[in-house]
């Protein structure tokens, strides 16, 4: 397994993934549109151990987690929003979901100043809701009844990101001593790490569905990036 | 002549303008023709006419009205602009090109056309013209720094880095006060500016960049990965160590990092307990790390090995990790590996059989051993189908209801050639976890391979949106559901319905296409954006889009498809059908059947389609008014497709792509060949060969395309057909 930063090559496999796993669905503009414009917030993992078929070959994507920030936040706080993230099957119990979302989460802060990340969850994805509230630390801010195309409620749920942004000032405030940088990102997620290395055997099975209605409607199917763009265009 | 319009009509012309921009196009055509009643011949407004009637789906009237417009007004620069917007509608970029460039020769000074051509520039990847438009567009409004970093990536797509470098350190100098630390656009354009510096060669240089200028860039991650990456490259070993070991501290799974620090810390690539130890130290640093553990598997070897392999092995069917097989069949290629993870597993199962019961979970221990040792069996370098199914009922027998171990017994069945007991189990899989999307796809996809068409529409109908007009089948064409297509039109082709195989490949065609146009938006978006690095990235992969395995694999599939068509075409025409095979006369008559079943069912289908619309009413409908039709699909059966009088001709738009993009691909060249010399292109034939040739000159089509070439052109006495004897005389010569 690698786990790294999306790169718009990888597409045409996050999607693939993406439909194989979650029922709901974007056109490729979708994912460039989040590779384009926080490429930083979004990452896959590769099944690296496949050798290649062809000089063509691509990197199997077996997970990944498509994460944006907020445009324009109701609450005034900058802030991410995980629009999709999934595990294939043949992947799970390996960790990859936390994985992914760690690395999403400190990019959030170091490039965005995020304060903290939201994402929507159904009700009924026991595994995923297991993921977030109980590795991860998030915190269900209310239920979206019949937020799903299908008519399943959604959780709205929230992490903090207040212990990643601590550390890096920290960090930065260290930056003098010269103190080499260990744990860099990684400490402050202590508060549940303890949690989760005593529990290597029962990682959460990562699969889990959630997406920005509103955004979804508007951006991935009906107007598409370039009604933003053209409406944008005409304000220079 | 400009056409003056009276201070009302002036107004009104405004508006037409405003409703066209605002998508009120009823609305607009009422105002541009309440102008045409007093100016029947005023050019621009039977521009903007045609423009709204272009947007409502009219395209050929909007053509004709536009072309109109430029007879009575030469001179217009909003002709000439609208004339270009229809041509780019219609993916016509050349002619959109030059009409633009009218109309920026009549109106220099618009910033609109300016940048509408620009856009088109870069399209078309015309990057000369692209320079030179941003050069003008920089001239008109240089406070912006879009317009610096656009010029820049300008000249870096035409290949021209020291100018876009230059450009960069210009704008810079230019700037008076210092950025905010969390100035987006700043930060990237360092960063970006740093990829050209690197790009240039002058690594040193790049380095010394990033350290001073990028130290506080917002994007983190690169700027540390940039870092190591120089340092090792200029052989600054100590600190390049040091880099890639705090990259590790932030992410532990990624090997690059790995290989970075090994080679930094210059070890041997043999010393297997050097290497080793560095991933140890890993694994106890982040017990959580699934790469540290892994790796060294790869280069180690024998009694370390075994030993290695052994705590993974066990840690991992302790936990029962269903992907565990995943992790470890890529060491299969070496024999020894493979005899040691099977002995591994088998040990494994002995000392745990009978401790069932004890462990609760069936997934893990027992379950998770039986469970690799079917997936042993069932992988092609340690094939035994038979103990495989042992595993897998052993398996299944203690835990009934466990879906990855259906869904292994489904893939065994598969093996086994009997696809319809494959189709069966896997359905049986999905039945046991209704809620999964992934194990619903599997069904799916072994229903296609089965043949079972419509079934598997309707299995994907279990997940797909249920409001979407034209059902499931709508729905993933919509959501660009590739290897859905992609089976379905192989599934169609195996049952003879050549109109639905073609159709499903040409969609997949069709979807590129829309990949290629998505990326149009972004050219001006990611400037405002200012994530350039990311925009970059994303014209290099677009530029060789279709070497994607998806399209290949579609477009080959059409090839053939057309080939076995022309044949066929060329078989009755000649009489020669059903020669002495009694097998072809059944065949036939099967063929005839599918295809009277399909067109009957073509038939149904539009006849259920024109009922639908005609019970919707068109004013209350969805109704949002004025919005672009969708366009309707005119055959959707593909019933035009299969009744090409030119299969070969037909085939040539995916051969093509098949050629320029993926021209490694050895099938693609074969297929070439046969379509070439089909079409007496001899020369052409003749290179597809020689590339299939140097690609494997063991292939077994390549002897026998020499000699068919050979044959072909033997009594052949015109310009070409020399030119190809006399290669191939050189070539059997030498």
């Amino acid at each position: 397994m690698d786990i790294r930063v999306l790169r718009p090559s990888d597409i045409p496999l996050i999607q693939h993934a993406n439909i194989e796993n979650l029922p709901e669905n974007y056109f490729l503009k979708y994912y460039l549109y989040h590779a384009l414009s926080w490429p930083q917030l979004s990452y896959v993992a590769v099944d690296v151990s496949r050798p290649a078929k062809s000089a063509y070959d691509y990197p199997k994507i077996v997970g990944y987690v498509l994460a944006k920030m907020e445009e324009e936040p109701t609450d005034g706080v900058q802030h991410g929003h995980i629009t999709s993230l999934s595990v294939m099957r043949t992947h799970r119990r390996l960790g990859i979901a936390e994985k992914l979302m760690r690395q999403s989460q400190q990019a959030m802060v170091e490039t965005f100043g995020a304060h903290y990340v939201s994402l929507h969850v159904r009700v009924s994805n026991a595994a995923a809701i297991h993921l977030y509230r109980d590795t991860l630390g998030f915190k269900t801010e209310k239920t979206e009844a019949k937020y799903y195309a299908d008519g399943e409620d959604a959780y709205c749920m929230k992490l903090d990101l207040a212990p990643i942004r601590e550390a890096l000032l920290a960090e930065q405030l260290d930056e003098k001593d010269a103190k080499p940088k260990i744990e860099e990102g990684k400490g402050s997620e202590g508060v549940d790490e303890g949690e989760a290395v005593g529990d290597v055997g029962r990682d959460p099975e990562a699969d889990s569905k959630k997406e920005d209605k509103t955004v979804k409607v508007k951006v991935g199917r009906g107007l598409g990036v370039g009604e933003l763009v053209e409406r944008d265009e005409s304000k220079h | 002549m400009p056409q003056t319009l009276s201070t009302r009509e002036a107004n009104l012309f405004r508006t037409v303008i405003r409703h066209y921009e605002d998508k009120q196009y009823k609305r607009g055509l009422k105002a541009a023709e309440q102008i045409l009643k007093k100016n029947p011949r005023h050019g621009d407004t039977m521009s903007m006419k045609a423009l709204i009637m272009n947007s409502q789906g009219k395209t050929e009237e909007a053509f004709a009205l536009a072309k109109e417009a430029l007879t009575v007004d030469m001179k217009s620069h909003i002709c000439w602009h609208v004339y270009g917007i229809l041509y780019r509608q219609h993916k016509n970029f050349d002619e959109a090109i030059k009409a633009y460039k009218f109309a920026l020769k009549l109106e220099p000074e618009s910033q609109q056309i300016q940048r509408d051509l620009a856009v088109l520039q870069v399209q078309i990847r015309d990057y000369q013209g692209y320079v030179q438009s941003r050069f003008a567009m920089l001239k008109a409004k240089p406070h912006l720094r879009q317009n610096w970093t656009a010029l820049a990536i300008a000249y870096q797509l035409e290949g021209s880095l020291e100018q876009a470098e230059n450009i960069l350190t210009t704008y810079e100098k230019s700037m008076t006060n210092v950025p905010l630390k969390t100035d987006q656009e700043h930060s990237e354009a360092l960063l970006y500016k740093n990829t050209i510096i690197a790009e240039r060669g002058d690594i040193k240089r790049a380095l010394e960049h990033l350290e001073s200028d990028c130290k506080n860039c917002l994007d983190r991650l690169a700027v540390m990965e940039m870092r190591a990456r120089y340092l090792g490259q200029l052989n600054r070993k100590e600190e390049a160590a040091k880099a890639w070991r705090a990259l590790l501290d932030r992410n532990p799974e990624h090997p690059e990092y790995y290989k970075g620090l090994i080679e930094a810390l210059e070890i041997d690539e043999k010393d297997e307990a050097a290497l080793k130890a560095i991933y140890d130290e890993y694994a106890a640093k982040y017990p959580r790390s699934d790469a540290a553990k892994r790796l060294p598997l790869n280069f180690l070897t024998g009694d370390s090995f075994k030993a290695a392999a052994k705590s993974y092995l066990t840690n991992m069917l302790d936990r029962g990790v269903p992907s565990v097989f995943a992790n470890l069949k890529h060491l299969y290629s070496e024999v020894a590996k493979k005899e040691a993870i099977l002995a591994l597993a088998e040990e494994y199962l002995k000392e745990h059989k009978g401790s069932e019961q004890a462990n609760g979970d069936s997934s893990k221990g027992v379950g998770a051993a039986l469970y690799f040792l079917a997936q042993h069996y069932n992988y092609h370098l340690s094939r035994d189908l038979a103990k495989a199914m042992e595993y897998v009922e052993q398996a299944i027998e203690l835990d009934p209801k466990n879906v990855d171990f259906h869904m292994t017994k489904a893939r065994i069945f598969k093996h086994q050639g009997d696809t319809a007991k494959a189709s069966e189990t896997m359905d049986r899989a999905r039945s046991l976890d209704t809620k999964d999307r992934y194990i619903n796809s599997k069904a799916a996809k072994y229903q296609l391979r089965n043949n079972e068409n419509e079934k598997a529409l309707e299995t994907m109908g279990l997940f797909t949106r249920a409001e979407t007009v034209g059902g499931p089948l709508a729905d993933l064409t919509d959501m660009q559901c590739m290897w859905f297509l992609t089976e379905d039109g192989e599934a169609w082709q195996r049952r003879g319905n050549t109109g639905l195989a073609l159709k499903r490949f040409t969609t997949i065609h069709n979807i590129f296409d829309i990949w290629q146009e998505d990326q149009f938006d972004f050219h001006s978006f990611s400037l405002r954006k200012g994530q350039i690095r990311a925009y970059v990235d994303m014209i290099r992969w677009e530029d060789s889009i279709r070497e994607h395995p998806f399209y290949f694999r579609a477009a080959l599939d059409a090839v053939k498809l057309y080939l076995d068509m022309f044949e066929k075409q060329q078989a009755s025409a000649n009489g020669t059908n059903g020669t002495g095979e009694a097998t072809n006369g059944e065949d036939a008559a099967e063929k005839k059947k599918a295809a009277k079943k399909a067109r009957k069912e073509a038939q149904k289908a539009e006849r259920e389609a024109a009922e639908k619309a005609a019970k919707q009413d068109p004013n209350k409908a969805t109704a949002k008014k004025d919005e672009e039709p969708k366009k309707k699909d005119d055959d959707p059966n593909g019933l035009k497709l299969a009744a090409t009088t030119d299969p070969l001709g037909d085939a040539m738009k995916f051969l093509t792509n098949i050629l320029q993009f993926s021209p490694k691909n050895i099938e693609g060249q074969v297929a070439g060949f046969d379509v070439y010399i089909r079409r007496k292109k001899y020369l052409l034939a003749l290179r597809c060969l020689n590339a299939a040739q140097a690609l494997n000159p063991e292939h077994p089509r390549v002897k026998e395309q020499f000699a068919e070439l050979q044959k072909a052109v033997e009594s052949l006495d015109d310009a070409q057909s020399a030119k190809v004897k006399e290669v191939l005389k050189a070539k059997f010569s030498s």
